[in-house]
């Protein structure tokens, strides 16, 4: 079909529909032209959700449209990243995913209804928080190369908590595990609220969490942390060192959320999107509320939708052996 | 005691906090505006709404609402949600009392004397009772918060994976004993429920339980879905079998006072009292207390009662008892919140989540760094507590008109309403479906005397049973023993086993005497 | 609701060694869902070592059901009781019938519709129905919801059908 009878037809499309279809050049151009749907898989107040809010927030005044929120929850974030995948392709319908539903969980559910390379445009990387080894505040271990030395030899005794099966705390404490050697026994929680609550109260050894959850619990003393999985120090906690420094280098992990557009979304508009996250994480106020969460804001070369699409696919390269080998 | 009168005076001083507002339609003059206060008013209004719409539940509202209050400071976005929280727990119980219909796990006792009550024609004072009990309990859980909050954080800690199990057997020996029928039946729905509640995945290894590639099924069966099927559908079907109707005018010709006389007050005052207590202790505990805080009161009045068998058939000490203890249970959530900055429920990770949004994460020293936040929200929970009372007690009038509407009606409005309020869970429609299916099951279970109260406890309570089975038996490595050998854990197993036998003993010898009973109705 | 000689004797389609139909069915049904949950868990994990497997649960559960279930047929057959209740099928039918109609036009037509059509098939569930009294609360009652859920509530609620939207 050529150029006229396409826009013939979508234009017979558009009278039926009323309004319009969105695939048209013109209308790529004028994008946006009405509210855009944010959904978001997890639960509103997750750090997921926060950082989607904040950058939306700055992205909405850009693009000079509401941004509406919709969290949609359940099994793991893939229930929403499977409708995000089926939504039309216009740039109205965009979701906010992380290293779980768009890595992870390809080794984690075999039955995915969705795949994170082939069903998505990559648009642009948020921010990531960074992982935490933690651990119960009278745990013998002083430092990480103690604790290490402690999970080898008590391999059968001691007990790491995570959030639940798919929860980023489990998939980071499962690399852990597969960079020390060891298979310790996990012992799920439900979020990690109650995660959390068991490791203040001692019942269970150490655990795997993002920064954000755990900073008021160490400033306070009741747990502590052994070492933080990102290349650089996080000003939060300026007195954790980074795994690197105490001497575990090959775990480096950070929950990374990036948000991603159906496939097939016209590349004008992924672009101008792109350019409203950009310019987003530039902002003083933006930038601020992100680092008061101890999250990392992506330097300016990760920040394109062919640097996001690299990261996918290097994540699903780096998560597959890990998980394959615990399921 | 100093202090908590010190910081209660902080935290007042917050709530009644004046904001001057100063429009330039008024010319410079400035007007100051309670804006706490309103807040609250507001927060408690919606509450309520929300609690009286069935299917609609607090997680969901305070979830929907949550963006609205990022406009707002902190300390008064955190009250609005908190109103939200204790307003849909009174209001949860007006649909329980009016139309049988449990909107959350904690009112589904209050159904089961509430509704009795409402046929005989007695809502008003159901309604007022649930009303006035849920107060006192709101006021003696909010003390209790300032004086003891932080001591009583030790006994949130002090509950692990063992102590929960136990706690959950405990918990479905209080569903035998608050049904009314057949012993051996009551067993079965709360087996039936447990099996139920394992539809969806598996905690520990994530595989897809019984679910039958239903993505609506992926993550369970919701509770909301199952209680409006089991509860209003099926209500509704049975109403509709000849004589239905009839039975209703009689009902609408029969209602007496509106408010509880002086007897009912003097009968329901020690429930209360007993609810407060125990609603204020289970309520501290993280993930799965405060659920079974309303069942434990209602069996305990039952088996403390002259007249156990008045349970089920309208006493109001079963409305009185699970009311203020669901109300007491609410408030005292907080305090792992409070003092821990863990979040012990659903909802109370969303409250998290406002105070992250608002640069604000809870944690053990956020009592230290923000006096106003925490003391502003457990002063504005009295002030909170008493409005509704004070919205709750003239709406009581209202409630006991609409049951005049004539029944023909009434059913398809809540059809209407019920399935709306499923559909808003997910925004599924499958959900519909599925509480559609479970009405005609719930039909079918009325119509064998099967009662639907103990599978939806079953329901409530087989995942976290569960889960901390599973937890415990992982840490302590197979053996079983820990339940016996730690000592909270023993003590109660040990309850549950006495009130086991209590149950099921008398119920052996009694049997022949109460298939009497019910053929002379 | 005793099966005493002196009443009008109920038509039974049970063998008459069955004492208590209610119960007796009762538990069959409940073996049968116990049997069905069985066979649908029986492709999960078992126990591994000490630490429970994803069917270990569901089948411990399925199998006390199962034997609840054989208690309560038991019952049925040794004391005595009602028999069957009545069934009707108006009501259940039209109920259910509304239930579908607003589950399959809430997504594509919107709240308004689904809600009106949703409440007049309700309607039909009742021999009492009043058509012209049930059509204007039917409207009123939908305006009302179509005002609450999606603005006073912030429901994301669709109100009108696709179509006219787009």
């Amino acid at each position: 079909m050529n150029w006229y009878g396409r826009s013939l037809a979508s234009g017979f499309l558009a009278v039926l529909a009323g309004l319009g279809v969105s695939s048209s050049q013109a209308l790529a151009q004028a994008y946006p032209t009405r509210n855009i749907t944010m959904i978001v898989p997890f639960a509103a107040g997750g750090p997921t959700d926060v950082i989607a809010r904040i950058v939306t927030g700055h992205m909405a005044q850009t693009l000079g449209q509401t941004i509406i929120i919709e969290n949609v929850v359940g099994a793991g974030g893939t229930t929403a990243t499977a409708r995000a995948a089926k939504a039309a392709n216009d740039g109205y319908t965009l979701i906010t995913g992380h290293m779980g539903t768009h890595a992870a969980s390809v080794p984690l559910y075999p039955k995915l209804a969705y795949h994170p390379e082939k069903d998505f445009e990559p648009v642009g990387l948020l921010a990531g928080t960074p992982i935490l080894i933690l651990a119960r505040k009278d745990l013998p271990p002083k430092d990480l190369k103690e604790f290490i030395a402690y999970v080898k030899a008590n391999e059968s005794k001691i007990n790491a908590a995570h959030a639940g099966v798919g929860s980023v705390s489990n998939v980071s404490c499962e690399l852990l595990h597969s960079v020390l050697g060891v298979k310790p026994i996990g012992v799920p929680f439900n979020g990690t609220g109650p995660a959390m609550n068991a490791l203040v109260a001692g019942q269970v050894d150490y655990m795997c969490d993002q920064i954000v959850n755990a900073v008021p619990q160490i400033n306070g003393g009741t747990i502590k942390a052994y070492a933080v999985a990102t290349p650089e120090r996080n000003p939060s906690l300026p007195n954790v060192p980074t795994t690197t420094e105490a001497g575990l280098p090959a775990f480096q992990a950070q929950a990374w959320n990036a948000i991603f557009a159906p496939k097939g979304t016209p590349p004008e508009v992924v672009a101008k999107l792109n350019a409203a996250v950009v310019k987003a994480l530039d902002d003083e106020t933006v930038r601020k509320r992100l680092l008061e969460l101890g999250s990392v804001i992506p330097p300016a070369a990760d920040r394109t939708p062919a640097a996001l699409g690299t990261l996918v696919k290097n994540e699903i390269a780096k998560w597959t052996p890990v998980l394959k080998a615990v399921n | 005691m100093g202090d908590v009168f010190s910081n209660l005076g902080l935290g007042f001083g917050v709530v009644f906090q004046f904001v001057q507002w100063t429009p330039a339609f008024l010319g410079g003059t400035s007007i100051p505006i309670p804006v706490n206060i309103l807040l609250c008013l507001i927060g408690a209004l919606v509450g309520t709404l929300v609690g009286v719409l069935p299917g609609i539940g607090t997680i969901a509202t305070v979830a929907m609402l949550l963006p609205i209050t990022f406009g707002l400071p902190p300390v008064g976005a955190l009250i609005m949600l908190a109103g939200i929280y204790y307003g849909a727990q009174y209001g949860g119980s007006t649909t329980s009392i009016l139309v049988n219909i449990p909107g959350e796990a904690g009112s589904v006792v209050t159904a089961l004397d509430g509704f009795q009550m409402a046929k005989q024609g007695r809502a008003g004072p159901a309604l007022a009772i649930a009303a006035i009990g849920s107060f006192f309990a709101g006021c003696v859980a909010t003390v209790l918060i300032a004086v003891l909050g932080a001591p009583l954080t030790k006994l949130a800690l002090a509950f692990g994976p063992a102590e929960y199990f136990s706690l959950m057997v405990l918990g479905l020996i209080f569903a035998v004993v608050l049904a009314k029928g057949s012993v051996l039946k009551a067993i079965a729905m709360i087996v039936l429920g447990l099996l139920l509640s394992m539809v969806g995945s598996d905690i520990e290894t994530g595989a897809s339980r019984m679910a039958f590639n239903i993505p609506e099924l992926a993550d369970g069966l919701g509770f909301a879905t199952l209680a409006m099927g089991l509860f209003g559908f099926a209500e509704i079907i049975r109403n509709l079998d000849a004589g239905g109707e009839s039975d209703r005018q009689l009902v609408q010709n029969k209602v007496s006072g509106l408010m509880p006389t002086a007897k009912d007050l003097k009968d329901s005052a020690p429930a209360i009292g007993r609810g407060t207590v125990l609603g204020s202790i289970l309520g501290i505990l993280p993930g799965g207390g405060a659920v079974i805080a309303s069942f434990a009161a209602y069996t305990l009045e039952k088996k403390i009662s002259k007249t156990p068998q008045k349970f089920g058939r309208g006493a109001i000490q079963g409305v009185a008892a699970p009311e203020s203890a669901n109300n007491a249970a609410a408030q005292t959530s907080f305090i792992p919140l409070l003092t821990l900055g863990i979040p012990p429920n659903a909802v109370m990770a969303l409250m998290v989540g406002a105070m992250t949004i608002h640069g604000i994460v809870p944690g053990p020293q956020v009592m230290q760094k923000q006096p106003d936040l925490v003391w502003g929200m457990i002063a504005s929970m009295w002030v909170g507590n008493l409005m509704l009372l004070i919205i709750n007690l003239p709406l009581v009038g209202i409630w006991v008109r609409l049951l005049r509407v004539p029944y023909r009606l009434m059913f398809p409005s809540i059809v209407i309403f019920c399935s709306i309020g499923i559909y808003s869970v997910n925004n599924a429609p499958t959900d519909v479906i599925i509480a559609g299916i479970f009405g005609l099951i719930g039909y079918w279970l009325i119509k064998h005397d099967f009662e639907p109260a103990p599978l939806l406890l079953g329901m409530v309570l087989g995942p976290l049973m569960e889960e901390n089975l599973r937890r415990a038996l992982l840490i302590s490595r197979g053996d079983w023993s820990v339940f016996v050998t730690r000592p909270v854990s023993a003590v109660l197993m040990a309850i549950a086993a006495a009130l086991l036998v209590l149950t099921v003993l008398p119920a052996l010898r009694k049997k022949r005497d109460e298939v009497f009973v019910e053929s002379e109705n | 609701m005793n099966a005493t000689p002196g009443q009008a004797p109920v038509k039974s389609i049970m063998p008459k060694w069955v004492r208590n139909e209610q119960d007796f069915v009762g538990g069959i049904a409940m073996m049968a869902i116990a049997a069905f949950a069985l066979w649908a868990s029986s492709d999960l994990q078992g126990m591994r070592g000490f630490s429970f497997g994803a069917g270990t649960a569901p089948r411990m559960f399925a199998t006390l059901l199962l034997i609840l279930g054989a208690g309560i047929t038991a019952v049925g057959i040794f004391t005595e009781g009602q028999h069957l209740a009545k069934y009707h099928w108006r009501g259940p039918f039209f109920v259910t019938l509304a239930i579908l109609s607003f589950s399959q036009t809430i997504r594509s037509m919107g709240m308004i519709f689904a809600a009106m059509t949703s409440f007049l098939i309700a309607a039909c569930g009742s021999a009492e129905t009043k058509w012209v009294e049930t059509i204007i609360v039917g409207a009123c009652l939908t305006a009302f919801c179509a005002l609450l859920f999606p603005y006073a509530l912030g429901l994301p609620l669709q109100l009108l059908p696709t179509f006219m939207i787009r």
